[in-house]
This record gives structure tokens, sequence and C-alpha cells, in this order.
């Protein structure tokens, strides 16, 4: 398989723990991945990449999580988008599916349960080109 | 002057007014309120220590939420205590407070070493202790202790030391000062680390620290046997040899007099801010307030021969090798690259044959010298161009290896000498980088992946991460355990503390049913086993000597050896060396060990709390006690209505209902049967009446007479004052509170029955008769025999019977109070009849007959399993 076929990922989180757990995890499963803890870096890297899946923080220091899964929406409508915030409110779950968040997953979770969300992504995107 | 003294009796007012007893109903309402927070703390900490299992992804956030959150119920526990128990447990607000700032100490980011003395020997150390004595000293310890392999005699001077070293000579702000001044640019790591290592060797050893030095030098020297001996003085950091390896950053002195100590141990802290580490640290992302220099003093082994041993020949790991050097002498100088040496390579699996080697030339050999310190000598001629291995060393040297790499789970760099008697030394392991060698091996680990049969997949919880592979073997009984083959994965229905025996074999575990905080998974965080527990299927789907790779990372099992796997997460930084990880895991060291398990010891006191869960332990315990020497005494309140229970057994019985135990409140004097729905109270009356339980009543007399004869109320003065009362229930919907005068006896039953498991419990409390002590104690020993029969834990001295149950379900709770009841009729005036031991037998079969009781075999009614 090479990488072209890769389903890739962008996961951006401010605590680098998320993001040495995730990596791996979804390199094993197969997943082309892209970590970033800073949020400029990954703002530059949806500007130059399409990415089919981004898992990103909501509550990072310095910027909001909204404001960067606005504009990944904006650059590209067909990205997936899984919110994980460890400040699970109603009001930000509602805020994130209005701007036409995937999915909505509050910290901690399992790695099992991350999987799932992506393979669910995965199926609408390829309902989504199929069409 | 008159404000004064309206001061003065406002305040002995209060103090009179604390000594007031509560209303009943009050202190119950609180009583509740600590059971609640007890069942919250304890979901909490299972909660957090089931973070540490790996099937998780936390986050720093995470960690200060969840520990806000624990200290803030225990600080409620405490609260409501002193409530119910005024003043009586003062300490443990101290206890508390004392923990609460560790907590958050170490959240700030300090690192908090726990108390512990300025010297360890090595005999006391294990893993637990890295943060005290360094990875270095515990590593070796470890495999001493743990593993029982040769290492050298020695102790270590702790972090303790080492921060009590800087606090003595005033250099903690000056070493942040100067360290932040390098950081930000204003001087260069050459002279910031000058000037620290200037500071630290013009300090002198604080003196409580030479004391503990001293006496530690003396009982090593037992061991030397001579006055004069020599140490090996190595550097131990905090952190060291973890993940980030700080291989040669710091300093180690060989041979060394004893009586120089105290200035190599300087040499060493000094090194500590050498500027290669501190640079290093700084690369690697080590906080500055992470550093803390532990330091290791052996006694010097005299080496024939020393090398090094890579369990994982990193420029060659698709071949599955290990690679040995060797050298004549010391080994120092292989290490740090100035010598030649023989090489070696052999296969990792049994019986580790050799499949290659060199042999050079080696023309010096370092040895130590008479008085200290050491030199190259030149090497007999005959032996320079000799193998220093033969087949046999080799093997010895692969097999210790390899066990030294199933434990700590990386591959490893292992430092080893031959002493002059042969014996293979330990001097050091620490794991291998193998990283950069591996990421062309594993770089499409999920096309790998798709190769191998998945047995299961997501099926239970991940106790510890990690890869294991290996061979499934099914373990039934503790003789399996003696049975178990090195290398085995464990495969078992259920999880049990006794597979401890096994740690050092099994590459992993895994069991049908099992949860992450229970006992056996602790001791696989300990051995870090590769363990996933409550499966369910493990056990069907799994066969004896399959051969089978576990993932208790990403939760499957696959048939067959996947090497690339291991090799895949010998890449990655493991879970447990993150900041994360670390912090959580220390944190928890102040949350969940429990410490205080026997309510009899005498250590069972505030002042011995040392964590969060010993003091929800502690205020649990104390909560019930009170409580039930509330009702003991009948201190109830006065001001609650009691009412005679009206029912055809005549038991003089007094009901006061504090909260939805009788059904209607009508102004009657009287209550039915009927208007009870105290769901304990119920289970109990009923268990009392028992229809035909009575046919064969062991006094043979008729069941309503003698009840008569013994439930009617003494009067005051033919009793000690402790006795005084009647019959007497405090009830609720959920509780009941039984205090029973019947003939002689006296009996004391509280119990709670709710929705939630953990809230249940029964306290059975018997004592008194008419008879001689023999058959008082007789009688005592029958009631004793019942209750452990029916899962009651039981504790008897001499005609004092306690029985206590707790966390059953509210069926299986009802079941036992029931019986409760039936025992009660039962036993009445018993010892009457008591003339022989043998009669105690007598009467168990004939009250188990009278009552079938149902087996235990539900999962909460039967024996737990940890």
């Amino acid at each position: 398989m090479n990488d072209a076929q890769k389903t890739s990922i962008l996961v951006l989180d401010d605590e680098e723990i998320v993001l040495k757990r995730l990596r791996p995890a979804l390199e094993k499963a197969g997943y082309d991945v892209e970590a970033f803890s800073r949020s400029p870096e990954a703002f530059a890297r949806i500007r130059e990449k399409t990415f089919d899946i981004v898992i990103t923080d909501l509550k990072m220091e310095g910027i909001d999580g909204m404001e960067f899964l606005t504009g990944v929406k904006v650059h590209c409508p067909e990205t997936q988008v899984i919110v994980i915030t460890g400040f699970a409110t109603m009001e930000t779950a509602k805020e994130s599916f209005q701007k036409g968040v995937f999915d909505f997953l509050a910290k901690p979770f399992k790695l099992g349960e991350i999987l799932e969300t992506v393979k669910k992504a995965e199926t609408k995107l390829r309902k989504n080109k199929s069409r | 002057m008159k404000k004064i003294f309206g001061w003065i009796k406002e305040i002995v007012s209060l103090g009179r007014r604390s000594e007031k007893k509560l209303a009943f109903t009050f202190l119950f309402r609180r009583f509740q309120k600590i059971l609640g927070l007890n069942n919250q703390i304890l979901d909490l900490m299972a909660e957090m220590g089931g973070k540490l299992g790996g099937s998780y992804v936390f986050d720093r956030h995470y960690i200060e939420s969840s520990c806000q959150h624990a200290v803030h119920l225990a600080h409620n526990l405490i609260y409501n205590l002193d409530i119910i128990a005024p003043k009586k447990y003062s300490v443990l607000s101290d206890v508390f407070d004392r923990i609460s700032s560790e907590i958050e100490e170490e959240l700030a980011g300090k690192l908090v070493i726990p108390q512990t003395d300025y010297v360890m020997p090595y005999n006391l150390i294990t893993r637990d202790f890295a943060d005290v004595v360094g990875a270095k000293n515990a590593n070796v310890a470890e495999l001493k202790n743990l593993l029982h392999l040769t290492a050298p005699e020695g102790f270590a001077i702790t972090t303790r030391a080492f921060q009590c070293f800087m606090d003595h000579n005033g250099l903690r702000d000056r070493v942040r000062t100067i360290i932040a001044d390098w950081e930000s640019g204003n001087m260069s790591g050459e002279q910031a680390s000058a000037e620290i290592q200037a500071l630290i060797m013009a300090g002198t050893t604080p003196p409580q620290v030479n004391q503990a030095v001293d006496s530690a030098l003396k009982r090593l020297r037992k061991t030397a046997g001579g006055e004069d001996f020599f140490l090996a003085v190595r550097s131990s950091a905090w952190g060291e040899d973890s993940e980030l390896s700080f291989a040669g950053q710091y300093k180690s002195l060989l041979n060394q007099p004893a009586k120089d100590l105290l200035e190599c141990y300087k040499t060493v802290l000094a090194s500590t801010y050498s500027a290669s580490a501190m640079e290093y640290r700084q690369q690697t992302g080590f906080a500055e307030h992470e550093v803390a220099m532990a330091v290791g003093c052996q006694l010097m082994i005299d080496a024939k021969m020393s090398g090094v041993m890579y369990t994982l020949d990193p420029r060659f790991p698709e071949r599955d090798l290990a690679l040995i050097t060797a050298t004549w002498g010391l080994g120092a100088p292989l290490v740090a690259g100035q010598a030649t040496a023989d090489e070696y390579t052999v296969s990792r699996k049994p019986a580790h044959p050799v499949t290659g080697f060199e042999v050079v030339r080696k023309a010096q050999q370092l040895v130590a010298k008479e008085g200290g310190g050491c030199e190259f000598r030149p090497v007999r001629q005959d032996r320079q161009a000799k193998p220093c291995l033969g087949d046999q060393e080799t093997r010895r040297i692969a097999e210790t290896g390899l066990m030294i790499e199933r434990y700590f789970r990386k591959p490893q760099d292992i430092e080893w000498a031959v002493d002059q008697d042969d014996n293979l030394v330990i001097l050091q392991a620490r794991p291998l980088n193998v990283k950069s060698h591996m990421a062309k091996l594993v770089c499409d680990i999920a096309s790998i992946l798709k190769n191998y049969p998945v047995v299961f997949a997501n099926k239970g919880v991940i106790a510890q991460n990690g890869i294991a592979t290996g061979n499934v073997f099914v373990v039934n009984s503790d003789e399996d355990l003696d049975r178990f083959p090195q290398g085995a994965i464990l495969v078992a229905k259920y999880t049990s503390p006794r597979f401890a025996k096994v740690a050092r074999k099994a590459n992993g575990i895994l069991t049908d049913v099992g949860s992450v905080t229970g006992h056996m998974a602790t001791i696989a965080r300990e051995f870090r086993i590769p363990t996933i527990v409550d499966t369910g299927v493990a056990t069907q789907l799994l066969h004896q000597g399959q051969e089978v790779t576990v993932d208790a990372e990403d939760n499957v099992v696959y048939e067959g050896t996947i090497k690339e796997l291991c090799y895949y997460e010998f890449t990655e930084e493991a879970f447990e060396e993150s900041y994360e990880y670390r912090l959580l895991r220390r944190i928890l060291k102040r949350i969940t060990p429990l410490n205080l398990l026997d309510p009899h010891d005498k250590n069972f006191v505030p002042s011995a709390c040392q964590t969060l869960h010993d003091i929800t332990r502690f205020v649990h315990e104390k909560a019930v006690e009170t409580l039930i020497d509330l009702n003991y005494y009948h201190h109830h309140d006065p001001d609650v209505v009691a009412r005679k229970m009206k029912w055809h057994i005549p038991l003089d019985l007094v009901l006061i209902d504090i909260g939805g135990g009788i059904n209607e409140r009508s102004d009657a004097s009287t209550v039915g049967l009927d208007e009870i729905v105290s769901v304990p109270m119920q289970a109990f009356l009923e268990g009392l009446a028992v229809p035909g339980a009575w046919s064969s009543d062991p006094t043979s007399v008729d069941f309503g007479s003698f009840m008569s004869s013994l439930t009617r109320t003494f009067s005051s003065h033919l009793a000690t004052p402790k006795y005084v009362g009647q019959n007497l229930a405090v009830i609720s919907k959920e509780y009941a509170n039984i205090s029973l005068r019947l003939g002689y006896h006296f009996n004391m039953i509280d119990m709670y029955v709710d929705d939630n498991p953990n809230d249940n419990y029964a306290y059975f409390r018997f004592l008194g008769g008419v008879t001689d002590p023999a058959r008082r104690s007789r009688r005592a020993k029958f009631i004793r025999d019942i209750l452990v029969r029916n899962d009651f834990r039981v504790d008897i001295r001499q005609d004092l019977v306690v029985g206590r149950i707790k966390k059953l379900s509210a069926k299986r709770m009802v079941e036992k109070i029931l019986l409760l009841g039936q025992l009660v009729a039962f036993t009445r005036q018993l010892d009457v009849q008591m003339g022989s031991d043998e009669r105690i037998v007598t009467f168990v079969e004939g009250f188990e007959q009278l009552t079938r009781l149902p087996a235990a075999d539900d999962a909460t009614g039967g024996k737990p399993h940890e």
C-alpha cells in the first residue's frame, strides 16, 4: 500500500502526550498521520495539503479551536473534523456540530473510541466521494 | 469587662453544645452523605488508576481536574466525620493538609521526594524507589532482589541527600538563577556549568548525610571483610537510564578508597551540571526541576574480564541476534570506546548459539591499583590473542541478558563482569536506544499486521500496555503456576494475585474476568507484563501451546509471532516514560495505595494515613463505628416518636423511624408488620419468624412461649448501665439498627441495603449468655461457623462474636439478613444445650438443614477472587 491510498489525518493538540499516544495508534491502524502541537503550523499545513480527517482539541493556549475548525471547513468542506476536548460542555458540543463537525469526543477517551470514530468518518468520506 | 464575660460564656456554651447529642436523624443524614462521598471517591480513584493501564488518552488537564476532585471529596469526608464525631479525629485534618499540599506541589511541577533516608542499602531498594535512588541504582538492586542475579553489594545515597546538600549550602536559588541566565542566552553552557560545579565542589556535605554514609560504610565493611576497601561511585540521577539514557553524561569513579567517599560524592553531584548533561536535558525536554542526583556506592568488583551486551544487535535488528563484547580486566575503556574487544553475535532464542565472532589482540587491560584508582597494564603475551569467552560463557551472558530485557521490556545495554571466582556480575542495565535502526523494519506496520489472523480484538480492558509474544499456557490451579514455562503467555479465567509467582516468567497475561484496579493488575504493572483483563473470551478462544502475539496497546491478540510488532514497540517512547504518565503515577502514590487494612490493627489511626485512600477508609470505618456506638448506647433523639411493634410474636420491640422505614405515619402508638417498609428490617423480621423453621426447636419448647419468656425487658437495676434499654430498632427505608436483649444475650445488628452494592453492609454483634463460660463460648463458635459458611467476616473473642458482610447486591444482602433473623431466633439459650464441642457440629448441621441455605454461587455472593 502506498501513501497516496492511505487516509490522511492531521492531529492538533497542544498537549504533546495526546500526540504521542494518537500518532502510533493511528499509524498502526494504517493511516497517514501528521501531528502538530501549535496551531499556526497546523494552519499553514492545512493550506498546503488537503487532509481527509482533522482531529483537533478545542481549548488550547493562544488560539481558539473553534476558529481552527472553522478554517478547516472553509478551506476544505469535505474534510471530516473530530473534536477532542477536556472541557466538554453541551454548549461547545452544540456549537461544534453547528459548524459541521463530524464527531465530538470528551477527553480522556479510549484509543479504541477514537479509532472507531475515525473509521466512521472514513465511511462518510467514501460515501461522499461516491456520490 | 461585661463584654468579655459574655464572650467567655458564649465560648463555654459553644463547647457544651458540641458535646450535646445531636439529633439522630441529622447524624444519620451525615452518615448517608459519607456513604455517598465514599463511593464517589472510590470510583474516582479506580478511574484515575485505570488511566495508567494504557487504554486511555489523557492529558495534563485531566490530571489536574481529577486531583482537585479527589482532594475535594476527601476533604468533604473529613468534614462530615467531624460532624458526627466532633473533634474526635482532628489529626485527620493535618494529615489531609499534608497529603493535599504534596499533590498540589507535584501538580505545580515540583519534584516531591518521598520522606526517605539519606542512604538506602541495595537489599531494600525496589523499582518503586527509583525516584529516591535513581534508575541506575534501582535497576541494579531490582536485578539483585527480584531476579536474583549477582550484582555488586552496596548502597545508594538518595536524591533526598542531594536536595539536603543543595539546601544546606544554599544552592537551589543560585543554581536556578544561573540556569535561567543560560536559558535566556546571557551565559554560555560551559560558563554556567563551570559556575555551578564550582559551587557544588565548594559546598560541604550536611552532617546528617555524613552520619548516614558513615554507618552504611560500616555495614558494607563487614561484607568487604577488611578495613581498607574500595568502591565504585556511580551517578544514578533521577530519570537517568529511563527512556532517556543520559549515557556517559554523568561521572562515575572507579576503585576509590572508602575513606574518600564524600569527596567522590561531591564530584559525582557536580557532574549533574556538566555542560553536556545540561544541554542533553534541554534537548530531550527534561525539566530542570526534575533534576535530582542519587549516587550508587558499590563494592569494587575485581574483574577477570568485562564487557557489554546488547540484547538486540542494533546494526541488524532483522537478524534477531544479541551482541556481546568482551575484554580482559575492567570494562570502563570498552564502554568509553578506548579499547578494542572481542565481539560475539548470539541468537536471541534459547539455547543462544554463537552465530559469529571476531577475536582481536588485546594488548592492554585496565586494572584496579593497590592504593586506589585504575591503570592500564600490558596483557600477558599468551592471552593477548586468546578469545575471552567460550560457548558456555556466551550462553550464560545471553540468558541473563534476555531475562533482563523481558523484565524491562526494551532491548538492554548491559555492563557485565566476571569476577575472580567466575561469577557473572551485572554492573548496570539500561534501555538500548534502537529507534533509528528499527524505523525501516517497521515502516508500514499496518500492512504487516494484515498478514496475521486476529484471534480477538477490543474484548477486554488493558491493565498494562505493551507487546508480548509467546505460547499460551492456561492456568487453572496453583499447581499450573508451578509448571509455568519461561516466556509463555498466561491465560486464565480469573485474575489472581497469586500470578505474582510467575511474574518473572510470563511474557503476557490474558484473563476472562478481572479489573484494571485489582491486585493482579497492580502486579502486572509492577513487572510491566502486557496484560488484558476482562476479555470474556480468552480461555475459550485460545488453546494450550498456541503461538500468539498480544498487542496490549491496541487491544488485539494475533495468531503467530509478529517480530515486527515487538520492534515497533521498541521504537516508540514507552507510555510509562511520558511526563504525564510519570506525573500521574507519582500523584497516584499519594492517592490510591491503601495502607490502613485492618481496623483492629493498632496502626488504624489518623496519623498512619498516607494517602487519600487511607483517609477514605478511615472515615468510612469510623463513621460506621460511630453510628453503631450511638445506637449501642441508645443515644437516640428524644424528639423522635418511638412506637411499639404489634406482632403475633411477642417481641418487645420499639421502633424509631428516621425516614421512610414505616409506611404510613399515623398517630397510633403501635406499628404492624405490614406497615414496615424498611428493606433490612423487613428481611430481618421475616427471618425471625420463618414458619416451620422451628419445628425441631433445639429447646423443645414451643416458639411462642419460649420467645415470651426471653424477650421481656429487664429492669434497669439488674443489668450494667451499658445494657439498659429495651429491644429497639432505628430504621429508615434502607437502614436498620436493631438492639435486642433476648434473655441474657445482647444482640446488635446494623444493616444498610440499597441498590448500590458498595453501600450495603450488615454488622452482627452477639454477646452474653446465661450459662457457664465454656458453653457460652461453644455457642459463640456455633454462630461463627454459621456466619463463616455464609461469607461473613467473623471475629470472635470468648463469647463475643462480631460478623461483618458488605458490598453484596440488594438481593443477596436481603438473603443474608434473613439468615441473621433466623440465627438470632435459633440461638436463644442454645448454650443450655451446648454440653460438648461435638454439639457445635450437630447444631451447625441442624441449622443448615432447617434453613436450607442456598449455595453461594453467584458472582456477588461467591468468594471474591481478589
